[in-house]
Order: C-alpha cells, then structure tokens, then sequence
C-alpha cells in the first residue's frame, strides 16, 4: 500500500471509528488530557499496524485489539489504576439517586462512572459489548475464549446492575 | 428487565456521548496543575525546614534546639493533615462528563474554604511559637515584649508585614473561593437538582 493510499485509509477508519475509540480511552484514563494522550498513542499504534492488516478479522475489530493493548500499556505505567487489573473492587457509585435528577445525560454519566470503576477485565469486554461487538469479536479483541466473554460479562453486569440499583 | 433491554438500554447510554465544556475543563486542568505545584512546594519546605532544623539540632543537641526541631516537626504534620485531608478526593474527577466536572470543582472549592481557615490558625500558631523563641533568644529580651515585638527591628516589621500580606491574600482568596462555589452550586442545581446533597 502507498503513503497516499494508507493515508487515506488511516483518515477513514478514524472517522468511522473516532467516537468509539474515545470512549474506550476514557475507559482506561482520568482525566480529558490523559484521554486525549491515550488516544494518540492508539492512532499512531493504529498508523503503525495499518500496512500489516491483511483482513484476518474485520477492521474494527483490528482496531479495538490495537487499542486496548493501548489501554493495558497505559494502565502499566499508571501505578494508580493497575490495582484494578487483578483486584476486583466493590462498585459503590457515589452519585445522586437516579430517579431524582433524571435527565438522560445523568444516567449516561452514571452508567460512565460505574463502567470506569470496573475490575479492567470486565470492563473491556463491558465497553467492547457496549460499543456493539458480538461475542466472537471481543473474544478475538481480547485473546480469551467465547465462553470466558461470557461469564466475564455476565459478571460485569450483575455489578453494574448492582451499582445503579444501589441508587434507587 | 429483559436482559438484551437493558444491554440495549445501557448501549444508548454509553454511545450517547458528552461533552465538556471548554472553558470548565481547562479550568479543572489549570487547577491540578496549580495542585501539583502546590504539592511539590510543600514537600520543599518539608525538606528545608524540617531537614534544617533536624540537622540543627543534630549538630547542636541542645534542649532548645531539639525543641526547636520537635515544634516544627509538629507543625509540618499539622500541615500535611490538612493538606491531605482537604485534598482527599480532588485529584481526579469522578468520570469525564460535565456534571463530574462541575462536581470535582464545587468539591475543590469547599476543601479550599475548609482548609483557608486551618491555614489562617496554623500560621497563627507557628508565628507566635517563632516569635517567642526568637524573642527568648534575642539579646534584647529584656525590653518590654510589646516594644520589642514592634519596634526592635527591621526583621520583625518584615514578619508582620509578610503576616498582612499573608492574611489579605487569604480573605482576596476566600472570597473568590466562595464566589466561585456560589456559581457552580447554582450550576450544579442547575444540572442535577439532587447533586448538591452528595456533595455536602
């Protein structure tokens, strides 16, 4: 492929893919800054694989593995969140009741919140599921089993469900 | 609910989207910048001081100087109690969303207010503690204290000048601490009427 043509290539998939691959970041990080150096470190790892993708798996799942390889690079160097990586931490969501403030964006910012504090194994195969990804696509993303994609997720949501219920 | 619902559900949500303000996110960042900072010099006057004065001590075991060095140890601690404490909890924003923002800066503002207060009697505390010792040690501590903490010399007038200067700059703070929390409450009503009970 030519500088031009991979150019081209790299612009569209990023368009196609820019919202979701922000969200992800934001998974993995803090902060908006944080976010937003996660997110180029995954488009020039992006930039960087593109030339070797050969059509194995389907583009968007190329780019999500790229991306959270991204993720679990940046949450090695972050001592802060990399307890999250093997503890499974109880999800208490601090924000006001539901049913109380009750516009969409806040339980949108809730749901947020309770994804954000999610044990990292559950929480890429929640933003994977989330961002649209079948069972078999997160299973390639990961590098684990459709059946681990499954308990992890059931897993996942009876956490979620728990931590947005507790508001209620 | 159904279970593929509530994935549905909870899908929306997540793609939903958000955007932070512009100027509310730098503000947050200018912030934490200003909170690194603000960490970095205490752990200097840490080192300085209570290295200083340890290391005084060492060389000179006298009961004064040892006093000397425990006094300051004692308020460097007092210190950083408050500076963790009010800090606790403000380092980060909950999720990035506007309403985390505004949340992570209401709860900046009133640790600040909180903490403006102990500074104010801390210093008290660590000026009249300096005052006296130096005023015990001086040469001319058998003038009248009052003369002597007036008008004996120039370091002094610089200590209560800087003292002046100390607490106006506290009270310019404050009450631009408590405008600012007065706006983003408001805000924050504005958001989520529920939002300010969880944050009291």
């Amino acid at each position: 492929m030519d500088r031009a043509a991979l150019e081209q290539h790299f612009d569209r998939v990023l368009a196609a893919n820019g919202a979701a691959l922000t969200r992800l970041a934001a998974s993995y990080t803090n902060t908006p800054s944080d976010r937003d150096d996660l997110l180029q470190e995954i488009a020039i790892a992006i930039w960087q694989a593109l030339p070797r993708f050969r059509g194995d798996c389907s583009e968007r799942t190329f780019l999500f593995r790229i991306a959270h390889n991204r993720g679990i690079a940046y949450l090695a160097r972050s001592r802060s969140q990399v307890a999250g990586l093997a503890e499974e931490i109880e999800v208490y969501d601090p924000a006001p009741d539901p049913e109380s403030g009750l516009a969409q964006e806040q339980r949108a910012a809730r749901l947020r919140r309770a994804v954000h504090r999610l044990p990292v194994a559950y929480r890429q195969v929640v933003t994977l599921t989330l961002e649209g990804l079948g069972y078999g696509e997160i299973a390639e993303v990961l590098g684990i089993s459709e059946s681990n994609v499954g308990v992890r997720l059931s897993r996942a949501r009876q956490i979620l469900r728990e931590s947005l219920e507790n508001r209620k | 609910m159904n279970m593929d619902a509530e994935l549905d559900v909870w899908r929306g949500q997540w793609q939903s989207g958000t955007t932070i303000p512009l100027d509310l996110r730098r503000r947050v960042e200018r912030r934490s910048r200003l909170m690194k900072v603000g960490l970095i010099a205490d752990i200097l006057v840490t080192i300085v001081m209570g290295g200083g004065s340890t290391v005084w001590a060492l060389y000179s075991p006298e009961p004064d100087t040892i006093l000397l060095s425990a006094v300051i140890w004692l308020f460097l601690a007092a210190a950083w109690t408050i500076v963790l404490t009010f800090s606790r909890g403000a380092w980060f924003p909950s999720a990035l969303d506007a309403a985390a923002f505004v949340d992570l800066t209401v709860r900046r503002c009133r640790g600040a207010l909180a903490a403006i207060r102990f500074a104010a009697g801390l210093y008290l505390c660590e000026i009249a503690f300096c005052l006296g010792w130096i005023y015990n040690h001086s040469p001319e501590h058998r003038k009248r204290l009052l003369t002597w903490l007036f008008f004996s010399s120039l370091r002094i007038d610089i200590v209560w000048l800087a003292t002046l200067a100390f607490f106006g700059f506290l009270i310019w703070y404050r009450r631009n601490q408590r405008a600012e929390l007065a706006h983003l409450v408001t805000l924050r009503a504005q958001i989520s009427p529920s939002a300010d009970e969880r944050l009291a």
